[in-house]
């Protein structure tokens, strides 16, 4: 791998989110958006709960935690349709550049946009609503670090898709993630899904963190067994993702990139 | 030397063969027209030269080294212009070329970057983003990108299509004196046979993915041995259509001037026969057979077939 190369394919994605409002709104838009509405109706509960409740705390973290997710599928997704749509793939692999060098610079991308994000989220909860996500201690940091991994997880899974069959399944890039949040328990324990539920909730890393997350909330403990968990079952499917995402460029190779779009 | 060899080409998408085994060499310092009607397989073969296409089979070299296992290496000294891929539309020009730069190992960057800027006239719209510009400033920028790494072997494929005639001018004009300078080599595909007989050293026609010829542009212009006589007939023209109508004669009416395709040997008696029926002309002009009645022919056959 060459630095200089990564180097400029995240040039190439930072240049392309300076000229976008899109992708400028994305990072700050939605967030915010969450923040208001969503700590406003938590305030409107507490005040029906008994005191000392940390339903505000739950919530708002659960929001700012999921941005993480988000953002690091996001970015591969989308940068990646953002060639398809420009035609750009001929571009850029008719030069020197390496696939790994390409999906780092997609992973590089994506940790700055979900530090960007995540931080903004932090600054709006603490301006709102004068949460302090970091009180919760270090102790969220490898959570932060799994949650990441599955964005990366998801985030080459759909872009593997995405090439295989082209834009016309462009819109699982801002979709299919959802699909893991009711089964993540962002917001409420695994218990109160239903049995089935449960058992898929069981094979997604984001069930363990959020669960952790919330007992560190709650008990200002970590449970390790919860952790490791969450990174077991990211390295299984980053490894899987990586290899699908991997599979689908050798396919397109064989149609050829210029009909990819 | 040869700086580029491809091997029993063969490109299959289905039961579709879109390249059916070509063989092709690349001299260095040579520019390499690769002409056919669309559909010939012209652009699957550079695709595949680029590696942003797997072949079916068949093997591609360049600089005695294979393509498959040497590829990062490969690339660095190649690079490629099309009238078909675009550039980034949101990022300025400055911004494009930026960025391609670093995809590249180029010792002195800025200073690359600035000759580029200089030689494709781009001062003015550096920081316009690429979807503003014309055809001839994309083309400009597309061709500053290809030339950005110092490529040993250019790659073009219709780099003229759809630009002004002063745009392809100085596009054919930079290629010669690049090739002239720095010993390039290039493999260049375009419609237009004037411009393919101006720039091109040899000639490669693919017809249905096959190679039918490989010539200098003159020699395979030689095989046609039909002439265009065209005359500016003052008394006469209804005799001279009725005359090559009789004869069989594929003619075309300009005018009071009519154009008259005939064997060249045969000029003589056809011009001595139209005198016999008193037929006048003021002017005429015996143009030889170019590049473009081949293309012609192979479109012909292949539309028949």
């Amino acid at each position: 791998m060459k630095n200089h190369r990564i180097y400029g394919m995240i040039l190439r994605y930072m240049y392309y989110f300076k000229h976008s409002f899109d992708r400028i709104s994305d990072t700050f838009y939605w967030p915010t958006l969450d923040l208001v509405m969503w700590g406003l109706t938590s305030v409107y509960a507490k005040s029906f709960m008994p005191q000392g409740s940390q339903i505000i705390l739950v919530i708002l973290s659960g929001i700012i935690f999921w941005i993480i997710i988000w953002r690091g599928q996001y970015e591969i997704t989308v940068n990646l349709l953002e060639e398809l749509w420009n035609r750009n793939l001929v571009n850029i692999f008719s030069s020197p550049l390496k696939f790994s060098e390409w999906v780092v610079s997609f992973i590089i991308v994506g940790v700055i946009k979900a530090i960007i994000s995540f931080t903004f989220a932090v600054f709006m909860a603490f301006l709102l609503y004068k949460i302090k996500v970091f009180e919760l201690g270090f102790y969220v940091i490898p959570f932060i670090i799994s949650l990441l991994l599955t964005g990366w997880c998801v985030g080459f899974f759909v872009a593997g898709i995405i090439l295989r069959f082209g834009s016309k399944l462009q819109t699982l890039a801002w979709s299919f993630v959802w699909v893991l949040g009711p089964f993540s328990a962002i917001y409420y324990p695994v218990s109160l899904l239903p049995e089935w539920a449960q058992i898929v909730s069981s094979a997604l890393p984001t069930s363990y963190i959020f669960e952790g997350l919330r007992e560190v909330i709650y008990s200002g403990r970590l449970d390790y067994s919860k952790l490791m968990m969450s990174f077991a079952l990211n390295s299984v499917y980053l490894i899987f993702s990586l290899a699908f995402l991997k599979a689908s460029f050798a396919k397109v190779l064989e149609k050829g990139l210029v009909k990819v779009y | 030397m040869d700086v580029l060899q491809v091997k029993n080409l063969t490109k299959k998408f289905g039961t579709f063969v879109a390249v059916d085994g070509i063989s092709l060499d690349l001299r260095e310092g040579e520019i390499l027209g690769l002409l056919g009607p669309n559909g010939a397989g012209k652009t699957t073969t550079i695709q595949m030269m680029l590696g942003v296409l797997t072949p079916t089979s068949g093997m591609i070299r360049y600089f005695d080294k294979n393509f498959a296992d040497h590829k990062e290496e490969i690339l660095e000294q190649i690079n490629f212009s099309s009238a078909y891929t675009n550039l980034p539309w949101r990022l300025t020009v400055r911004e494009n070329l930026t960025y391609m730069s670093y995809l590249y190992d180029i010792a002195d960057r800025k200073a690359r970057l600035q000759k580029m800027i200089e030689i494709f006239r781009l001062k003015e719209i550096l920081n316009l983003e690429i979807h503003a510009l014309s055809a001839g400033e994309k083309t400009r920028v597309n061709l500053a990108k290809a030339l950005l790494n110092f490529p040993k072997i250019l790659l073009l494929d219709e780099p003229t299509a759809s630009l002004d005639p002063e745009a392809a001018k100085f596009i054919r004009e930079f290629l010669l004196s690049e090739r002239n300078k720095f010993n390039l080599s290039v493999v260049f595909t375009s419609h237009n046979m004037p411009e393919v007989e101006e720039v091109c050293d040899r000639v490669i026609f693919i017809n249905k993915g096959k190679i039918i010829s490989d010539d200098t542009p003159q020699n395979l212009a030689k095989t046609i041995d039909i002439s265009h006589v065209e005359l500016n007939v003052a008394d006469g023209l209804k005799r001279t259509i009725e005359f090559c109508r009789k004869q069989n004669m594929k003619y075309r009416l300009r005018g009071r001037n009519i154009v008259v395709d005939i064997k060249e040997n045969k000029i003589p008696d056809f011009l001595k026969q139209l005198m016999n029926k008193g037929v006048n002309y003021e002017e005429i002009s015996i143009e030889k057979p170019t590049l473009e009645d081949y293309f012609l022919q192979i479109a012909a056959v292949k539309s028949k077939k």
